[in-house]
């Protein structure tokens, strides 16, 4: 422990020695273009750090042209489209054909170029400088906050006055707040001791984890928070940002919790529903899901054909086909096997299991064993940073969302329609309910027809979150029964309760103890739960 | 149904006669009467099953002459094709065996293959059916081995681990063959070392694998983690590698990352690394929910204390959903690049790789190796899975196919070398090999140990879902089956 | 004696008595994987006869029979791997990976053969008898207690998955030296396995059905059909279900025993809940109750399978999937319903031609 503070209060030195030498430092003269193009392109890569630097020097006094090529060169450079020659020439290669990359005039490349690949480090020192340039040159108000929250995580090291530039040139109000925060943070370091607690104080307004260790190494280090009020600050924001950073572990781990819940409770709704109402025990359910994902992946290719533009919203046109598709699958396995099976359960586990696995040979013949390839929607990639290190990410939102829906619309459903009424009577008694002029072959193969549906759902939601290929379905199986068993056979409510329950202890015990040993008790808890309630959580009453 | 039949019986007492004739065994002799019992069970119980099915099919039809639209004619139509085309299913299912049987010919000489092509490795093995078949291809193209033909028997062993070995045992023993390829999982190598021990059976592997062992009955193809992981391990140490100082090794639970993180463990104490300075976590195989872990690794991030990075041995699909997952909660390669020890083009198949350009893996052969050998071997693989149908891509080769493709070539060398097929013969040769592989590298054999010696890549992830060449080795270090610890 | 040996009981017993005796003679003469594969087809019959015995009778369907299995296996193997270390003393590699020095002390107690053959009847039994006790007791039956044993497989699978537990995880125990002295994987040790297997089929079969034929065979057919009423008539069927349950584990222990030696590897996949299925679907294809069913359908769809993987592999899925579709709908008992003709089976397999419609 004593070394790695030693090597921290060394690290934390050299940066700021680092920094001062660059204020006494001259600025750098503008960038001169061939200089930097042959550091780019030398072999070996040693020259491209300095390369680097010296445009982020001088993009603070650079005019707008010049800013202009630094952004396409370094956008060439990290994307591989700058391409050297031997003789010291360069190229900018794209789809409109090539430029020479000094000049930025068109002009065709010749053959057999070099194309130099960044480092690892380079990569870091490309970000810091791509988001840097594009405060200056981008047009787009969105691309420009994005470089601000680029900033933010690699702000060290940044030529002083850069942001202030900036920020005399911006005119946007939230951008401008956040480079003004920027300026705020970088004077973390500064002499002046106002503007140091300034900077402290304004980490501490949104602590992570991040700021926690930023804080204390400074808090660590006897030269930094020797000047008053320093160290009381520093307390003081290390205090709080380590309670925040607590509260938000917690949420997360909640979180994790909560959408592990909706994915057992969407790939177990259609069995609740199959195997709970009707007591059918459909083995091809995850095969189900399996059919549903490939759906919506044939309307995701379908929709790339037809509508490209609109390819964001194929969800949404996927759900009512999806559905349709898969209820369609049910209704016709119902027909075809299950209707002449409903006196011999054990043996419609059996046809099931085969329905399965003809089902994933089919899908395998047809569509391959590879995985298949998904565009998440934008609005279902990355997520927003709540409290501390909790954040929601969009994907388990929309699942979680999904799950909230398909339960309300099952319920709704069940509840408040005649079809509902229906079942809900076949499932209580069924010779009662034929007596009473119910046609309860016809509402088998509805809630069958149902069921699949929703299994096809699943699918649907499950497709940005997990791998989909022919086999995906077989992992689903035992937990929906579980979910379902342990929830109380018949019992919605239960469903919902069960595998949220069985969700939260999984992702509880999967910290301190594995994955796989999180199962292993969730799925023992779920076994002597099941001995100590054999009807299940919630039980429904009625003959059956 | 009875053509299927007689032309079964026929080819196996053609067969019979052929065989006995050839080996005059009593081991022929049982083959081919259990072949013959099998096809006389199996067809007698089809038959059955067939009325069996028509009769319980009749009933159906009263249900369908109640439709309105359909005639009677057609009902009956349809009732017989149903029957026919059962028949003629199980016709096709019986003839099958008969057409696939690989002909004895005294100017061939056989080559087994041990990969699956269904269960849960199909996706990755079954593509080394069709690589060891280009390369049989390509030796005999140039005359063959010692005046034959290489002759290439594949086999299913499924995915089953058990089933491997029963393969193995049935290519050696009822198939004679000269050599086997085969096995992607360290199980199922487990599971087939003492089936070619016994049999005195030469398998080649093509996989990287935990090292930890040196058998005179395997060719180990592909590099044990001293040789690849270290140098990979050690770049990502160095200034241009971004100068790791903090690891996050997360591994499915199995001998393979656990060996692996051993090795790194000993190797980072010997460097004077702290275990404080790294974490070690193990999923189940097929695990898909990386939330939790990858939450682990974002305050791993920010824990300070030097650039983190993820040494990745989890394997199959856990690879394309950890990356998912990685992305999705805004981690980047600059911030704590993950180096995907068994990561490949075929992980990164549906996956947006825009969030994970410069992610790292570490082969002995990537697809963008520099050098006109490689260029050769990628347009051939194209256009033999063009002439041959394989339901592989046609412009993804990924080292455990160049592994293979090497390893026929290096047998055929060894047996030239040896100027016989015997395996003791062919074992003997191996001392000194040498084989210009499409990776670039001349790569050989010494006599001391049966691991080839290859060279080092270290792949950068590219926007188009493949990889980079970011660093390669000088030469071909020497592969040390055991770790010094 | 009539109700344990019928026509096709009789049939079978006889086949097997063939197969025993061709065995013991010709075995050596016969290629091992030939043997081999004899071998293995028994120790899945043994399997499937243990899982008859409760579903055929009791009417309790087991979809976790791969636990006990894999817990005879694990025995047999440990004994083999002490008994390797012993000729070698090389420890087994996930012994040395885990960083132990050595075998866990109790392992000890497997270098006796006899303590070895002793656990494999006992463990797995206890673990079902405790399984089955807190099962049985709160009343978990039918389809539920179904799904809650493939759970337990599943979950044991998860578990020895785990490196941690100290049994292989996933690369499992292999490199068994010699078996009962003879080498490993050779002839002899084939020969011996399967003579072994077949023996134990034959007296399983046997002994089965003269079980189910007595006084306890009827008792059990009695819970299947109505277990309250049995209750009610002053019958305790908790201690009924569990006697015949532990059996059924103790058989499919020694299935799992016999099993391991011959493929010379083990791993959690035997614990794959689809293994544990597919026996039952093997019973459910040859006909449940009186575990000739059970040996028709496993012996025939093993070798079945085995066939198919060497000349249509990919076929083989839709092959068993189709013929279990039209076993459980057109054949509800199983081929056996074949025998159940008014005109015998053998009629049945000839062409319908001129025979009077129905």
């Amino acid at each position: 422990m004593r070394s790695f503070v030693r090597t921290w209060l060394a690290g934390g030195l050299v940066i700021l020695l680092l920094l001062q030498g660059r204020a006494f430092a001259a600025p750098a003269a503008s960038m001169s273009r061939t200089d930097v193009l042959a550091k780019l392109c030398a072999a070996g890569g040693q020259d491209v750090p300095s390369a680097l630097r010296q445009m982020l020097d001088g993009a603070v006094d650079a005019s707008a042209a010049d800013r202009d090529w630094a952004k396409r060169v370094v956008q060439g450079f990290s994307t591989r489209s700058l391409r050297c020659a031997d003789d010291g020439s360069a190229f900018l290669t794209g789809p409109g054909g090539a430029v020479n990359a000094a000049t930025l005039a068109p002009g065709a490349s010749p053959d057999g170029l070099r194309a130099p690949l960044p480092s690892l480090r380079t990569r870091a020192l490309l970000e810091q400088l791509d988001a840097a340039l594009t405060l200056f040159v981008a047009p787009a108000a969105a691309d420009r906050l994005a470089a601000v929250h680029t900033l933010e995580r690699r702000g060290d090291g940044l030529p002083p006055g850069l942001l202030r530039h900036a920020l005399d040139a911006e005119h946007d109000a939230q951008i401008a707040a956040g480079l003004r925060g920027l300026i705020v943070a970088a004077g973390l370091h500064s002499p002046d001791i106002p503007e140091r607690l300034a900077a402290i104080h304004a980490l501490g307004r949104d602590p992570t984890s991040q700021v926690v260790t930023t804080l204390a190494t400074l808090r660590a280090d006897p030269g930094y928070a020797e000047p008053p009020g320093v160290a009381a600050a520093l307390d003081q924001e290390l205090t709080q940002a380590r309670w925040w950073v607590r509260i938000g572990d917690g949420l997360s781990l909640a979180y994790n919790g909560v959408s592990a819940g909706s994915v057992l409770f969407l790939s177990s709704v259609g069995l609740a529903i199959i195997f709970g109402l009707m007591g059918v025990i459909n083995l091809a359910q995850g095969e189900l899901i399996m059919i549903g994902a490939y759906a919506t992946f044939c309307v995701q290719q379908a929709m790339r054909s037809v509508a490209p533009s609109m390819l964001d919203w194929y969800p949404l046109v996927a759900i009512p086909v999806v559905f349709v598709v898969t209820a369609l699958v049910g209704v016709a396995m119902e027909l075809l096997v299950i209707r002449h099976l409903y006196r011999r359960p054990l043996m419609t586990l059996l046809a099931t299991w085969a329905i399965s696995l003809l089902l994933v040979n089919l899908v395998r013949v047809g569509f391959g064993t590879q995985n298949l390839e998904f565009q998440t929607p934008s609005y279902l990639t990355g997520g927003v940073r709540l409290v501390g290190d909790f954040l929601v990410t969009w994907n388990h939102m929309g699942a979680i969302a999904f799950a909230l829906a398909a339960f309300a619309v099952t319920l709704a459903l069940l509840r408040l329609t005649d079809i509902g009424l229906f079942i809900r009577t076949v499932t209580q008694n069924r010779a009662m309910a034929g007596c009473v002029g119910i046609s309860t072959r016809r509402i088998d193969m509805a809630a069958f027809g149902f069921g699949a549906g929703l299994a096809g759902l699943a699918g649907l939601a499950l497709s940005p979150i997990y791998n989909v290929n022919p086999t995906m379905g077989t992992g689903f199986i035992i937990d929906s029964f579980m979910v379902v068993v342990l929830g109380g056979v018949g019992s919605l409510f239960g469903t919902a309760v069960a595998s949220l329950g069985i969700g939260l202890v999984n992702v509880g015990i999967e910290p301190f103890y594995g994955a796989v040993a999180a199962k292993v008790v969730a799925l023992l808890l779920v076994i002597l739960l099941i001995q100590r309630r054999p009807e299940g959580l919630i039980a429904l009453k009625g003959r059956r | 149904m009875g053509f299927a039949l007689v032309g079964e019986l026929l080819s196996s007492s053609d067969g019979l006669g052929r065989q006995i004739f050839k080996s005059g065994s009593l081991h022929a002799i049982s083959a081919v009467m259990a072949d013959l019992i099998a096809t006389i069970v199996l067809a007698l119980l089809l038959s059955g099953m067939v009325v069996r099915v028509a009769r319980w099919l009749r009933p159906w039809r009263h249900d369908l002459s109640r439709c309105h639209f359909l005639s009677r004619t057609k009902v009956d139509a349809m009732r017989t094709l149903t029957r026919r085309s059962v028949i003629a299913t199980a016709g096709a299912a019986l003839a099958a065996p008969a057409i696939i049987r690989p002909g004895w010919a005294a100017d061939t000489v056989k080559l087994g293959c041990l990969f699956s092509s269904s269960g849960t490795m199909a996706n990755l093995e079954g593509r080394m059916n069709y690589v060891v078949q280009m390369a049989a291809a390509e030796v005999n193209a140039s005359g063959g081995v010692l005046g034959r033909q290489i002759e290439v028997v594949t086999t299913n062993p499924a995915s089953d681990w058990p089933t491997y070995a029963q393969m193995g045992r049935q290519l050696l023993q009822e198939q004679k063959v000269a050599a086997m390829f085969g096995c992607w999982t360290s199980v199922s190598r487990k599971s087939v070392l003492p089936v070619v021990e016994q049999n005195d059976g030469l398998l080649f592997y093509p996989l990287h694998f935990e090292g930890e062992e040196n058998s005179k009955s395997v060719v180990y193809l592909n590099s044990p983690p001293s040789s690849s992981v270290l140098p990979a391990v050690d770049y990502l140490m160095s200034a241009d590698g971004g100068s790791a100082k903090r690891f996050f090794m997360l591994g499915s639970d199995y001998v393979w990352p656990r060996t692996i993180n051993k090795i790194l463990k000993a190797y980072w104490a010997k460097k004077g690394i702290q275990p404080s300075a790294w974490q070690e976590q193990y999923v189940p195989f097929g695990f898909s929910n990386f939330q939790n872990l990858v939450n682990q690794i974002r305050s791993f991030t920010s824990a300070g204390g030097g650039q983190p990075i993820v040494v990745l041995t989890v394997v199959g699909s856990s690879i394309p959903d950890f990356l998912r997952e990685y992305t999705n909660q805004g981690l980047k390669p600059t911030d704590i690049p993950v180096l995907g020890l068994d990561m490949v083009e075929a992980d990164l198949e549906g996956l947006n790789t825009e969030g994970l350009v410069g992610n790292l893996n570490c082969w002995a052969y990537l697809q963008n190796a520099p050098g006109p050998r490689n260029q050769a071997f990628l347009a051939n693989w194209a256009a033999y899975v063009k002439k041959s149908g394989a339901p592989y891509r046609p412009d993804v080769a990924i080292d455990p196919m160049v592994s293979a493709y090497d390893g026929v070539h290096l047998w055929a060398a060894a047996a030239k070398k040896a100027g016989s097929f015997d395996v003791p013969e062919v074992r003997k040769a191996f001392g000194g090999l040498t084989f210009d592989c499409p990776s670039g590298y001349t790569i050989g054999m010494t006599a001391e140990n049966n691991y080839v010696s290859r060279g080092v890549f270290i792949g950068s992830v590219n926007e188009k879902q493949g990889f980079d060449v970011l660093w390669q080795s000088k030469d071909t270090p020497k592969p040390v089956p055991f770790s010094e610890s | 004696m009539s109700s344990v040996f019928d026509r096709t009981a009789s049939a079978i017993t006889g086949l097997l008595l063939v197969m025993l005796i061709a065995l013991l003679l010709l075995g050596h003469g016969m290629p091992v994987y030939l043997v081999n594969l004899a071998g293995q087809v028994m120790c899945f019959v043994l399997l499937a006869m243990a899982v008859d015995l409760m579903w055929g009778s009791a009417g309790i369907l087991s979809l976790g029979h791969g636990l006990f299995f894999a817990i005879g296996g694990y025995i047999a193997a440990m004994h083999l791997l002490r008994t390797a270390f012993a000729a070698t003393h090389v420890l087994p590699d996930f012994i040395q990976f885990m960083g132990n020095g050595g075998f866990p002390g109790w392992w000890a107690l497997f270098d006796s053969s006899l303590f070895t053959a002793l656990a494999v009847l006992v463990v797995p039994a206890l673990a079902a008898f405790v399984f089955g006790y807190v099962s049985f007791r709160s009343r978990v039956n039918g389809v539920y207690f179904s799904i809650i044993t493939q759970a337990l497989t599943y979950t044991a699978m998860l578990l020895m998955f785990r490196n941690d537990t100290g049994f292989g995880g996933n690369n499992g125990m292999t490199g068994f030296h010699a078996i009962a002295g003879l080498p490993a994987g050779g002839g002899d040790a084939g020969v011996l396995l399967a003579s072994l297997a077949t023996a134990a089929v034959l007296v399983c079969l046997i002994g089965g059905r003269t079980l189910l034929a007595s006084r306890f065979g009827r008792l059990l057919a009695a819970i299947r059909d109505d277990e309250p009423r049995l209750r009610f008539l002053g019958y305790n069927t908790l201690w009924l279900k569990l006697v015949a349950w532990c059996l059924s584990a103790s058989v499919a222990g020694v299935a799992g025993a016999l099993y391991v030696p011959q493929v010379g590897i083990i791993n959690p996949s035997l614990l794959d809940p689809a293994l544990s299925l597919e026996v039952a679907v093997w019973v459910a294809v040859g006909g449940r109750g009186g575990l000739c069913g059970a040996v028709l359908g496993a012996t025939l769809i093993n070798l079945l399978r085995s066939w198919m993987a060497a000349s249509a592999p990919l076929l083989w899925p839709f092959v068993l999937s189709l013929l279990v579709l039209l076993v459980v709908l057109a054949l509800p008992n199983g081929l056996l319903d074949m025998r159940n003709r008014s005109r015998g089976w053998m009629h049945s397999l000839l062409p319908a031609v001129g025979r009077p419609r129905p």
